[in-house]
């Protein structure tokens, strides 16, 4: 995490799930592809949402979505699948993340990254690198490591009831 | 054809063409030189050029006429028109020879040698031309005799003004073998009479080379009419292996001008005499009758090993993509094309996959020794016996295995087998027995260890589960669930903790081995009689053959070693069946839908195909929507994300791109029998 | 840095064989197509090697061998010359020329190359 942070490379992919907005360090991601046929492979947990080939390689692919406890969408033409390169347990590993639409690639400077804050704040400092406001919105800014980790959900959120539409957000200063 | 032998047809036509011409003014002036010299040279050229692009034929027939021709620029053949009646129908033979399926047509050779005939008949009347052979001299390397050899090379004083740089004959010279040179400066004048420009060393080396004299002629092929030279066998042993031989010409080299053939061949021949003595007194010392392995083999890296692999997985792949495209475009000519590079790229699989997997003998050696050390350690009388060495697994497994398996027979040894006293005692025989065991399986490679020991007492087991606390006293267990509790980690429940089978490197780390070569392992034990420690692998890492069958329109591999039979079951029957029982072939088989097992809805189809695989020596019947047909997978990952999902061992990529699920049937049977309980025995 | 030879024979399908294997080889390539072309390459650049025919119009290789050891740039120059066999005069006289070995024709791009060995580094 503090890596990305001090890294020389300010560049992040965004992209959105529901009304959010994600950030991924650039140096995470290898590729974006169009939605594709999904192998599906059967009796693994719903957030696998199978394998494609990709290049001759296989390429397990995860459906962003379930993985952050939201509910299942369907696809459309925006849907795309982020090819990432995280780091598991030492090992280098790639993984597909299917999300609903890619945004941008941005240059966020360290000094706009806020950190969480320690009290209060709705999501867990584990999986997230930071917050930075661009445009008027909020970047969650993750960390792919491990939120693509190998864990069942991974509960960005501190209380998994809360459903972004009904609860505002507070900055705490 | 190359491009290079095109572009030499070109030339030539473009030359004939011109000799024609040429020809043609010749016939009315035959007496103009500058004519006469352009079809000596074009003659020339032709013969020169023509076998460096494979038209030898060419190079043998303008060799005469150009001999002609020579005789005729100097004078002394005269251009008479036969001569040139002989040279035009040349021409046009010339042409002919330009376009080599002219060379099977018998009259084209009829015309060829009467041509040549007519040709040698210009030169010698009446007297048959020998064909100038050139003698080849084979260079025959003997077998391994090293041969020394003396060069002694001086340069011409003014050899740099051709270009020649003596050092770079010395390289290669050098090259050759193995060499020691003295460079001798006697003759470098003081340093304000040098001439720059003038050569004013020369050397003399021994050189050791498996090659004959002609490898070393040949370095100084440019330079032997510009040097004194002289090069000379003096030994058929290696003589810069002799440390006193060495010795002494380094320290002539250093005292005399030159050392000189005559001297260096004493030396050398001292030197061979005492060769031969310390020869005579090692094959005194040579054991006789030490096992000869009857196959020769060689080292090969893992590296290039590995890369073996990889392109024997894509070419499998590859093959795959092209056996579709033949399917799905019937390209006359195609298919036996295709369904030969199906045939080799197998033989190829096989031949490679043999060269990577190894018997597993060297292993069961180890461990030979391991027992015997161990067992006078430990004052017990232990037989040790093996089966299956014979029995051949990947490199990497067997590397991987070497830990695990050591740790398993150290524990037989320590806690496993009793002493002598007691075992007598017990009416058991005073010599313990452990004994290892390898052989295949279905699509898996068995590893037996078992012992006639104590055993594992399943109380001792329970009682410390409970201990720590990993089950309560009520809990039920069957005997095969109380054993497997062996497995967990820190459970060692040695009565005293021995320095041989240690602490904590329990038969936790033994699974976690195993499992990461993705295999099983399983214990087996009666108390009193013997402990049966049982490791189950997969045999080949990265290709195999596999039936590919469709599941809901998605394609899945089932390896062929784990088939029996294929069966085509009409629904009714199956879903009607009683008790998961379906008779085939008159046997009552188990079976289950792979459908249902992977939460699909049933298929509409009238007909299935029953698959029926084996399984710990029981038939089990997998229903399939239908099979698709044999076919070779080169196994993918799933990656680590799918790492504890291990129904399926891995992916293919079939022909079209789509992506093919790899299907264990072991752990599929053994879900799905988690979760119904079949009666298989 | 990649050494330059300077191939020069009349007969294009030679050039373009030798200059494939040469260039193959890693070398940098000039072509003179006879003796008078070759000569305009003596300008002062760098060449590490000549390789030419022996018969060709216009100048032939001897003459240009000759004219090349004139040339104070370029006199102490590794030449090779392309021969046949059963040339020893010629090979004679092209040596006392000036040129430092000869390749015998017909040869294969192992035995150019083995040549060349000879003569550069």
């Amino acid at each position: 995490m503090e890596q990305e942070k001090t890294s020389k490379i300010n560049s992040y992919l965004t992209f959105k799930l529901g009304d959010e907005e994600f950030a991924a360090h650039v140096g995470k991601v290898l590729n974006i592809l169009e939605m594709t046929k999904i192998t599906t492979v059967p009796k693994a947990p719903d957030y696998l949402k199978g394998v494609i080939n990709l290049r001759g390689a296989v390429l397990p692919v995860i459906d962003a979505r379930i993985k952050f406890g939201m509910p299942e969408a369907e696809y459309t033409t925006n849907t795309c699948i982020i090819v990432l390169d995280i780091d598991l347990d030492g090992d280098s590993v790639h993984v597909g993340a299917i999300v609903d639409s890619v945004q941008a690639v941005l240059e966020i400077d360290n000094n706009q990254i806020m950190p969480l804050p320690t009290l209060g704040s709705r999501y867990k400092s584990e999986f997230i690198i930071g917050m930075a406001k661009i445009d008027e919105k909020f970047i969650i800014i993750l960390n792919m490591d491990a939120v693509f980790s190998i864990d069942e959900i991974t509960n960005l959120r501190v209380n998994t009831e809360i459903n972004a539409d009904n609860v505002n957000v507070e900055k705490i200063d | 054809m190359d491009s290079f032998k095109k572009k030499f047809i070109e030339e030539a036509s473009e030359l004939i063409d011109k000799l024609e011409v040429t020809l043609l003014e010749l016939e009315k002036n035959p007496d103009d030189p500058t004519q006469i010299q352009q079809v000596f040279r074009v003659m020339h050229t032709l013969k020169g050029n023509s076998s460096m692009f494979g038209f030898d034929l060419i190079d043998k027939f303008t060799h005469n006429l150009e001999t002609v021709y020579d005789l005729i620029r100097n004078n002394q053949l005269k251009l008479t028109p036969q001569v040139l009646n002989v040279t035009l129908s040349s021409v046009d033979h010339l042409k002919a020879m330009l376009d080599e399926e002219n060379y099977d047509d018998p009259d084209f050779l009829t015309t060829h040698n009467g041509l040549i005939a007519k040709i040698n008949q210009l030169i010698n009347p009446d007297k048959p031309m020998e064909e100038k052979q050139s003698v080849q001299i084979n260079e025959n390397k003997s077998e391994e005799v090293i041969h020394s050899y003396y060069v002694f090379f001086e340069p011409r004083k003014d050899i740099f003004k051709n270009g020649t740089n003596p050092l770079y004959l010395l390289d290669e010279l050098t090259s050759l073998g193995k060499a020691k040179v003295f460079a001798h400066f006697n003759r470098v004048p003081l340093y304000d009479q040098i001439n720059p420009e003038q050569c004013y060393v020369y050397w003399e080396a021994i050189i050791a080379t498996e090659n004959e004299v002609n490898s070393i002629n040949d370095v100084f092929i440019f330079v032997e009419s510009d040097s004194k030279l002289e090069i000379q066998k003096v030994a058929d042993i290696n003589l810069l292996a002799d440390e006193k031989f060495l010795e002494e010409i380094t320290q002539l080299a250093n005292v005399q001008k030159d050392i000189g053939f005559v001297t260096v061949q004493r030396l050398a021949n001292q030197s061979i005499a005492r060769h031969n003595k310390s020869k005579s007194e090692v094959v005194k010392r040579e054991r006789i009758g030490y096992k000869d392995k009857s196959t020769a083999s060689i080292r090969v890296s893992s590296d290039k090993l590995d890369g073996l692999m990889n392109l024997v997985s894509e070419l499998v792949t590859t093959q795959a993509r092209l056996s579709l495209f033949a399917e799905e475009n019937s390209v006359p000519g195609l298919a036996p094309i295709v369904e030969n590079v199906q045939k080799l790229s197998r033989q190829l699989r096989d031949i490679a996959f043999s060269i990577v997997l190894i018997p597993i003998e060297n292993l069961f050696g180890r461990f030979q020794r391991l027992v015997r050390d161990l067992s006078q350690e430990l004052k017990k009388d232990v037989e040790f016996i093996t089966e299956g060495a014979e029995t051949e697994l990947d490199k990497t497994i067997i590397e991987n295995l070497s830990d695990p398996l050591m740790h398993i027979i150290r524990n037989s040894l320590d806690h496993g087998i009793e002493e002598s006293a007691i075992r007598l005692a017990q009416g058991k025989s005073s010599k313990g027995k452990i004994q290892l065991k390898a052989f295949y399986s279905g699509a898996n490679v068995i590893i037996q260890i078992s012992d006639d020991g104590a055993g594992i007492d399943t109380e001792i087991i329970r009682e410390k589960a409970i201990q720590k606390g990993i089950i309560t006293a009520e809990r039920k267990l069957s005997k095969k669930e109380i054993l497997d509790l062996i497995f967990l980690p820190g459970f060692s429940t040695a009565k005293k903790v021995t320095d041989v089978s240690g602490r904590g490197v329990g038969m936790d780390v033994v699974k976690k081995k195993i499992s990461e070569i993705r295999g099983e392992v399983e214990v087996d034990s009666e108390v009193g009689e013997g402990t049966t420690i049982t490791i189950k692998l997969p045999l080949t890492l990265s290709i195999i053959d596999g039936l590919l069958v469709s599941i809901n329109k998605s394609a899945y591999v089932i390896p062929l070693a784990a088939i029996d039979k294929i069966y085509a079951v009409e629904k009714s029957k199956i879903y009607t069946s009683f008790n998961n029982l379906i008779t085939l072939d008159g046997k009552q088989i188990p079976f289950f839908s792979l459908r249902k097992e992977f939460n699909l809805s049933a298929s509409d189809e009238e007909l299935e195909q029953v698959v029926v695989v084996n399984f710990e020596d029981n038939s089990v019947g997998m229903v399939v929507d239908f099979v698709i047909g044999e076919y070779q997978a080169v196994l993918k990952p799933l990656g680590k994300h799918y790492k504890t999902h291990d129904i399926f061992s891995g992916a293919t990529i079939l022909g079209d791109g789509t992506v093919a699920l790899v299907m264990d049937t072991n752990k599929i049977i053994k879900d799905f029998a988690k979760i119904q309980v079949i009666n298989v025995k | 840095m990649a050494k330059t030879i300077l191939i020069v024979d009349d007969s294009e399908s030679i050039r373009e064989v030798v200059s494939f294997t040469l260039e193959n080889e890693g070398y940098k390539v000039l072509i003179g197509v006879d003796g008078k072309d070759a000569l305009k390459f003596l300008n002062g650049q760098v060449i590490d090697l000549i390789i030419t025919d022996l018969h060709m119009p216009e100048m032939d290789g001897i003459e240009l061998i000759k004219n090349v050891r004139k040339n104070t740039n370029y006199e102490r120059i590794p030449i090779l010359f392309l021969t046949t066999e059963s040339q020893t005069a010629k090979k004679m006289e092209a040596k006392d020329a000036g040129a430092t070995g000869w390749i015998i024709k017909p040869f294969v791009p192992a035995k150019l190359i083995a040549a060349i060995n000879k003569v550069i580094r």
